[in-house]
């Protein structure tokens, strides 16, 4: 058993690169995931609206390993996009993460929109409010809601397997992450070491979850609205 | 939508600058690819820890150069091939190997190891197995299966370990495939094993991951060992799709095959087992494992 036992500096560099492949890809996602959600929300009546919803909802249980298959088709040598060399890169998994993130991250934040317009937006137009100054309330008031979406698209992201396995290769050193080094142990029949880094990986979302919440909580969105 | 425009700018950039720095960040990381071989791998090679081994010694000797090993199945690790994804495979099905050298996507190859495929099976033995030559023992699971008195455990994969055990039933000239007794778990070895523990059933194992496992598996002993049918032959094939890296991918395969890459493999376990886990080739000096190889892959 000792032979194959992970040495603490390689596991210390698994859970860094977890963090910052899935940190990069959150914020990735985030960058047109909350567009995305302020323009359904916020963005007037539009026809397709809620097809759009719909299809948002519905993407956000896909199989992360479908996700990842439909990638490889791109990144691949033989696909569209295989002169980037991205496949087996670390970038490759960060893009792959952002994508599969996408619905959840749209959804969630767009529902979160939508019950504080709901609740507010008669009531600051009554008041004589215009439209971009309710808007920017809204957002004010839903930004928890928007910070907990971007969280919980982390905690999936970090936590996926398919997208990673598929793009990354557990290649170790390189694209090796915690989930794709837990299945790896768990293949070597070294149930006890996957369990540990099970352990630790839910740990790390949750330091994560409370260190970003008590940021926020700090700094104030409503300061940068 | 000019009101959203407003509400907006100030966290979004926040949002948007910290993914531009987190990008270049991750794009920093990645090391330049020139040296860099790419070798998609079995599963059972990899998870022994046997080639982490051997790249560490092979960079030790060729500095510059990088191994990177994506372990899949079999199966995989040849369609990754083909797709232009891997410059060189280590794989153990010859049946597969021959299909993709007639499709011109390997080169021709050479055997670096061999070692046996067992049958297990429950120590109480419900089909009589013991011993008794491995097509008669699959015979006899097939009976007893139909009596429910047998399970047996198929990878169901398409990995090396599995497209030997449906070669197998199709010499028996039995297909088990739907019968309720025949479960077909979809999953690597590791699981696999687990899940024949728990059922009690029979399966076909790599011995490798089966020395690994043993502790785990109590009641379960090898039933059938030995002969050319459950020989396992594990050979590495340079990829010959456009794009792959000719150069270290060629280094690296002169090392598997050389005296030292071959005494590294045929060390490898005796620590951990009391026994090595392969037998390294040497170069086939005999023609023994070419001739058998071209038996299984026409099978």
């Amino acid at each position: 058993m000792a032979g194959l036992a992970l040495e603490l500096g390689e596991v210390a560099g698994i859970v860094l690169r977890s963090l910052m492949v899935s940190g990069a890809a959150t914020l990735l996602s985030a960058s047109w995931s909350i567009p995305l959600a302020l323009r359904l929300v916020l963005g007037g009546e539009e026809r397709g609206k809620r097809l759009v919803m719909d299809l948002l909802n519905s993407l956000v249980g896909i199989p992360t390993v479908v996700v990842g298959l439909i990638l490889y088709f791109l990144l691949s040598r033989s696909g569209p996009l295989g002169q980037l060399q991205l496949l087996y890169t670390p970038l490759a998994i960060t893009i792959g993460q952002a994508i599969l993130i996408t619905p959840f991250i749209a959804s969630l934040s767009a529902e979160a929109l939508r019950s504080v317009r709901e609740r507010l937006w008669e009531t600051l137009i009554s008041l004589g409010a215009t439209e971009g100054q309710a808007a920017a309330t809204v957002v004010d008031e839903a930004s928890p809601g928007l910070v907990t979406s971007i969280l919980l698209g982390f905690s999936r992201a970090v936590g996926e397997l398919g997208v990673a396995l598929m793009l990354g290769g557990n290649i170790r050193g390189f694209t090796r992450v915690m989930t794709t080094a837990i299945a790896l142990e768990v293949g070597r029949g070294e149930f006890e070491l996957a369990l540990a880094l099970g352990a630790i990986l839910v740990s790390l979302s949750f330091l994560t979850t409370l260190t970003i919440r008590a940021l926020t909580r700090e700094i104030g969105w409503r300061t940068l609205g | 939508m000019p009101s959203v425009a407003r509400a907006v700018p100030l966290f979004m950039i926040v949002i948007w600058l910290l993914a531009a720095l987190s990008l270049t960040g991750v794009y920093l990381y990645q090391a330049s690819e020139s040296r860099v071989v790419r070798v998609a791998t079995t599963t059972s090679l990899y998870a022994t820890g046997l080639l982490d081994l051997l790249s560490q010694e092979f960079q030790a000797r060729y500095p510059g150069f990088e191994v990177r090993f994506i372990a899949v199945g079999s199966g995989e690790a040849l369609r990754r091939a083909a797709m232009g994804d891997a410059d060189l495979v280590l794989v153990h099905a010859p049946s597969l190997e021959k299909r993709y050298l007639a499709e011109g996507v390997l080169s021709e190859g050479e055997i670096i190891a061999y070692n046996y495929f067992v049958l297990l099976g429950p120590l109480e033995d419900p089909a009589d197995v013991r011993g008794v030559d491995v097509l008669e023992a699959l015979r006899r699971i097939y009976v007893a299966g139909e009596r429910g008195e047998a399970v047996f455990v198929s990878r169901g994969d398409n990995s090396g370990t599995h497209v030997r055990e449906l070669i197998l039933w199709r010499l028996t000239g039995l297909d088990p495939s739907g019968r309720p007794w025949y479960i077909e778990a979809g999953a690597g070895m590791a699981q696999t094993l687990l899940i024949a523990g728990e059922r009690q059933a029979y399966t076909l194992s790599d011995v490798g991951t089966y020395l690994k496992f043993r502790e785990r598996l109590p009641n379960m002993g090898v039933m059938v060992e030995g002969g050319e049918l459950l020989m396992n032959i594990y050979s590495v094939y340079l990829v010959r799709v456009p794009g792959a890296r000719l150069e270290p991918a060629q280094a690296f395969m002169e090392f598997l095959t050389s005296e030292e890459g071959q005494s590294l493999i045929g060390g490898y376990g005796v620590e951990e087992f009391g026994r090595p886990l392969f037998n390294p080739a040497h170069g086939d000096p005999d023609g023994r494992l070419r001739k058998a190889w071209e038996r299984l892959s026409g099978l």
